[in-house]
């Protein structure tokens, strides 16, 4: 096993690996921007070296420096997290050839899983369910227009690269297409520099769930179920859970079984995260990511497993700690991923944290870097805590979380927490009845209504809600 | 910990320290005692217990800071619900004329092993000069003189490892 690990990230996941690492016994070093000198990650590592300035492009972006912070500190390997580096095959290849241990896939799936036409392809071979689409780039017009045809309007234009919700426009009709891919290819070039694009059939009312995988060097691969991520804002997800309330036992395990058989097919090694659409019974593959994800949480909630630990003990070459039929799904966990964002604009709000409390008790669970009298810098991502909440069944999650959302204090910053409040008392929500597009419609609702009605913000009138009867 | 470790979680930094507990006088006898001790011995730290007080003796690096903590060693880093922790100010801020290090990595005072160094204390420095070189990921970096100047002083030591922003010499 790993003595010393370096993690090549900050906030709470920052802070989650080195949870992990101390129960573990390994010694953590914490890389820094000088805009994070006092972050928690910093504080608690056993040691620490600031990379460069706050610009991420600089510092945890930076793989020279992350090199040679490794060269001055000597750890045995590097974990990036999630987000910055962590699907960066050529930071992988060059951590390995540096003699480190990366803590994550072979560069060689990173790179097959990171294209997402190449992605695509062999998963297919594998016999994993694929929306209908292009199966390969579309260059020109005329080909797009025969393609669409086939596959049928509305057409969704992706780029290859493409990732956050860049790069992606809706063709309802014939007509629109040629303007979907000209906009599209725009995109794409800015934001990836690779306007290649594929073309798919659009789900006009999915629900997304992923299956967690884990896979150790010696070909024993296991699935953890799946979480449902179904809410989600602008592409970005704000809250999951695990399991989804769409699927019973038997689509569970069928989806779970077809998922460990390709990834034992494609000789994948750590943890992943196979994601699909889901719509009207059938699952249609989106991407995989080669990495640990923000919501690993509700699956470590109802299997007891801590997968960081697994994907430690994996990278340093150990057998998986159990088999699948030692998996065990207990009960229901949800979680809230709350921003410094303002819950109307959902502007974000940098600053500094004047008090903070964060909820306990039974089944609750807060993965935070946060600490009152930390600023939160305004270079970096807005979340900045997760509040992760399990009860024997979903009911008895759902009334936890709320209970816990009342707790929860935050102040200095706006936060997102009034809209998990709002959204968890919602009927759709409550009764598990909600697809990708709900989140985005209950907003434009919320708007219209206060518009009309002059009402105050939901963060007032949540605000006094969470108060005790007057 | 959110005092000491400002310092003392970063491998760059070396010191002399002396750590004591709350209310317990400082015996500098004691002290004098230990690190005549530590260099008779060749040790790099010494610690002492006595109920609730702990006197720890360390050295090595080049600068030999003594600092006295005014708090428990034990001390918990602050965390959920307390009240906001003292700025962790660095043990004093840069002097004027500090040359920050542009990056991490590796410092070396002189262009090979057992070569006269670039720079000493008391030399006049050109704008561009070459101060020292910085290794990182194999490939050595010149770092320049921001300025002219005479150097002051040296903060780092030859082949220690260096932090972005740590001073690396004072120009004056």
């Amino acid at each position: 096993m790993f003595d010393k690990v370096l993690i090549a990230n900050r906030g709470e996941i920052a802070l989650r690996i080195h949870r992990a690492c101390r129960e573990m016994g390994i010694s953590t070093v914490a890389v820094h921007s000088t805009a994070d000198a006092d972050a928690m990650h910093v504080r608690l590592a056993d040691e620490s070296v600031c990379i460069g300035p706050p610009p991420a492009r600089q510092s945890y972006l930076n793989i020279p420096a992350i090199i040679a912070a490794c060269e001055i500190t000597n750890p045995d390997a590097i974990h990036p997290g999630y987000g910055f580096l962590a699907e960066n095959a050529s930071f992988a290849q060059i951590v390995e050839e540096h003699g480190y241990v990366f803590i994550g896939p072979t560069p060689e799936h990173m790179r097959l899983m990171g294209d997402k036409i190449s992605a695509k392809k062999t998963m297919k071979a594998q016999g994993i369910p694929v929306t209908p689409g292009s199966d390969g780039p579309v260059e020109d017009g005329k080909t797009a227009l025969r393609l669409a045809a086939e596959i049928g309007y509305p057409v969704l234009v992706k780029a290859s690269a493409g990732g956050g919700g860049k790069g992606l426009k809706v063709a309802p009709d014939r007509d629109s297409l040629a303007e979907a891919m000209a906009l599209a290819r725009a995109e794409a070039r800015a934001a990836f520099g690779d306007d290649t694009l594929y073309l798919e059939k659009f789900l006009t009312a999915p629900r997304h769930i992923e299956i967690q995988v884990l896979a150790d060097e010696h070909g024993n691969v296991i699935h953890l179920g799946e979480r449902d991520c179904s809410l989600q804002r602008r592409h970005q997800k704000i809250l999951e859970e695990a399991p989804a309330a769409a699927l019973n036992d038997d689509q569970r395990s069928a989806l779970g079984n077809t998922v460990v058989e390709a990834i034992r097919g494609l000789g994948y090694r750590g943890l992943g995260t196979v994601e699909f659409l889901y719509e009207d019974g059938d699952f249609h593959f989106i991407e995989m990511n080669t990495r640990l994800q923000v919501e690993h949480t509700v699956t470590e909630m109802i299997t007891g497993i801590d997968l960081v630990r697994e994907q430690i003990r994996v990278a340093a070459g150990a057998p998986l700690s159990f088999t699948q039929s030692e998996i065990r799904f207990q009960g229901h966990a949800i979680e809230c991923r709350i921003n410094a964002e303002n819950p109307e604009t959902m502007m974000p709000s940098p600053g500094t944290i004047t008090s903070y409390h964060a909820p306990g008790g039974l089944g609750v669970r807060v993965d935070s870097a946060l600490y009152a009298g930390y600023t939160i810098p305004a270079t970096y991502d807005s979340m900045i805590a997760k509040l992760i909440v399990h009860g024997a069944n979903r009911n008895e999650c759902l009334m936890r979380l709320r209970r816990a959302l009342e707790e929860f204090v935050i102040e200095g910053v706006d936060t997102t927490i009034p809209l998990h409040r709002r959204l968890i008392a919602e009927p759709d929500f409550v009764n598990g009845v909600y697809d990708v597009t709900w989140l985005e419609k209950f907003l434009g609702n919320l708007k219209q209504l206060r518009i009309r009605a002059a009402l105050p913000p939901v963060s007032l009138i949540l605000g006094s809600a969470a108060l005790p009867d007057r | 910990m959110a005092d000491n470790d400002t310092a003392g979680n970063k491998p760059a930094v070396k010191k002399m320290a002396v750590t004591k507990a709350l209310k317990f006088d400082v015996d500098s006898d004691l002290i004098r005692r230990l690190a005549a001790l530590l260099e008779e011995t060749g040790l790099s730290e010494i610690e002492l217990g006595d109920g609730d007080h702990r006197l720890r003796v360390a050295r090595g690096g080049v600068r030999d800071i003594i600092q006295v903590e005014t708090t428990p060693p034990s001390a918990p880093p602050p965390g959920v619900g307390e009240t906001a922790p003292a700025a962790p100010a660095a043990p004093g801020a840069p002097p004027p004329g500090a040359v920050p290090s542009p990056m991490v990595g590796t410092v070396y005072l002189a262009p090979e092993p057992n070569a006269a160094p670039f720079v000493s204390v008391g030399d006049k420095v050109a704008k561009d000069d070459i101060l020292f070189v910085i290794e990182a990921m194999k490939v050595m970096n010149p770092i320049r003189s921001p300025r002219a100047g005479t150097v002051l002083e040296i903060m780092v030591e030859n082949g220690g490892p260096v932090e972005f922003g740590e001073t690396l010499l004072v120009i004056g």
